[in-house]
This record gives structure tokens, sequence and C-alpha cells, in this order.
């Protein structure tokens, strides 16, 4: 029983200590950040987000978007500045253009023509 | 006219599959194109290294072909590239741009005064920012910039002999 309360403690601590890193003055440009960060796909890890990695690069992209949320910019803007430096590569859930189209398009499409293929069989029954 | 309906999903398939076999053979692996590649390089200024000297900024890449490599003194691979960098300084005469990536100044000064100083310029990212504004992912990363300031081909990793004779100085070379 100590031990839980002592596990709290220090779990309320570093929740604590997370959201002194990234000051915000609103509650909206608090869930913005966090959200953002979620979608933002760490470039040197496998498949993490910023969110949850430490690596430098991450840390340092988490500083760019808290930066760019404090001067008001919208989620837009700062999607547009990262994939124009890093790429489309680096949403983890790519917007749908021509580049990413096919991406999009294609389970759809593998769905389609597996209904093809099997509907004549159960059609003759 | 049924019959031929038949043969579509198959149709697809077989489309299919040569995109796949065509991505899994003849497409380039580990190839990290830059998403600048063909764009300016993006407006940055950076203080010199070496204190009093002048700024770095995409103004001094202008006017001919040129490297941009970012680089760190705790980067093993930028340690290895080193001789190769004063190889195209001494041999090559291109000229070198420096971008030293979150480093201590003093440490990096040490480096360069024991292995010879490459660059014609070096600015100091003591925080990351412009390497973020380049799109860095990590060291070393060289960039080949031309005439007109405009980034054309990103070398990540360390540039060795081969690296050079057979990608870089060909575009050095054609873009001249």
């Amino acid at each position: 029983m100590q031990f839980l309360v002592l596990l709290m403690l220090i779990c309320c601590q570093l929740v604590h200590a997370e959201s002194d890193v990234h000051p915000f003055s609103s509650a909206t440009e608090a869930t913005r950040f966090s959200a953002l960060t979620k979608e933002i796909r760490c470039v040197v890890c496998q498949n993490q987000s910023i969110a949850d990695s430490n690596a430098p690069l991450a840390n340092d992209l988490r500083e760019k978007i808290y930066h760019m949320v404090l001067q008001k910019k919208s989620d837009a803007d700062i999607k547009n500045y990262l994939v124009n430096r890093y790429g489309e590569f680096i949403l983890l859930q790519p917007r749908i253009n021509r580049v990413t189209l096919v991406l999009w398009l294609l389970p759809a499409l593998v769905l389609l023509i597996i209904a093809m293929i099997l509907y004549p069989f159960f059609r003759q029954r | 006219m049924k019959q031929n309906l038949k043969f579509i999903p198959f149709i697809f398939l077989f489309a299919l599959i040569v995109l796949l076999g065509w991505e899994l053979y003849f497409s380039k692996h580990g190839e990290l194109p830059s998403a600048l590649a063909g764009k300016q390089v993006p407006a940055f200024v950076l203080p010199n290294l070496f204190q009093g000297q002048p700024s770095l900024s995409e103004q001094d890449l202008r006017g001919r072909m040129v490297l941009l490599n970012i680089w760190a003194t705790w980067c093993y691979a930028c340690g290895n590239e080193h001789d190769m960098l004063m190889k195209i300084k001494n041999m090559y005469h291109v000229p070198i741009y420096g971008i030293v990536y979150k480093d201590d100044a003093q440490e990096v000064i040490r480096w360069l005064n024991e292995k010879g100083n490459p660059y014609a310029l070096i600015g100091n990212d003591k925080n990351g920012d412009v390497a973020i504004d380049l799109g860095v992912y990590g060291t070393p990363e060289t960039y080949v910039i031309d005439a007109q300031g405009k980034i054309i081909y990103r070398h990540i990793g360390a540039i060795t002999q081969t690296v050079w004779d057979q990608v870089l100085y060909p575009l050095l070379q054609k873009s001249r």
C-alpha cells in the first residue's frame, strides 16, 4: 500500500514535470500542441510520434511546434512547414493529395478486386 | 461480354503485382531525397563559430556551386569524413560551408586546430533551429547548392571517396 502511494506520488511528479516544459496560457493551445505532436512522425525512430519519442530530433521538433503554436500559427501552417522540409513522410496520417491518392485508394481497390473475384462463386450456389 | 468481365479483377491484380514488383526491384532503396531538393535554401542567419567573424547566411552560398555540410564533433561519421572534406577543399577546390550542429564551440575550435579547417565559413547552430529549417535528419548531411542558391542534392552520411567520385563530383561538374 505504501509502495502504491509512493508510486502515485512519483507519477504525479512526472506528469507535473511534463506539463512544465511547455507552458501554455490557454487550454486550447495546450490541446492543439499535444494533438499536433501525436500526428508528427519522429523521422529518426521506427513509427513513433514525436510525442512518444525522446530522440533529440523529436525534442527539437516538439520545441519548434511549441513555439509555432505560441505564435498562433494554424495547424495547417505548422504541418505545411514540416512537410516542406521533411516530406509527406513526417505526417503519421498522410494527407490526401496527388502523391498519396494511391495510398488512400489502394485498400478500397483491393477490396473491390476481392469482391469481384468472389462474386461468381457465391452466385453459383 | 460476360466472359470479358471475368478478366477485369485479374487485370487489376496483375497491375498491382507489376507495381509492387517495380517498387521491390527497381526503386532506389535507402535514398532519402531532401523535400527541399529543387527549392531555394531557406533563409537563415547563424553566428560564426569564431567570435567576431562574419555570420553565415543563405546569401553566402550564392554565386557558385558549393557544399553545405552539417556536422558535429560528437558525431563519429563526421570524424570519418573529415579527411575527405580536406581533400575536396585542397584538391577539387569546391567551397565547403559548415554548420556545426548542437556542439560546444570550444570543442569544435580545438578539433579544427588539430585536424585542419576545410570550411570557407562555419555557422554555429547551437540549438539545432536552422537544422530543422533545412530538414536535417542527423549529422553528417551535405547539401549540394547551385549558383542560384538552389538545393540540388542532399547526401546523408559521411562523404567517402566513392560517394564523391560517383555522386557528388559528377553533379558539380554537370551543373557548372
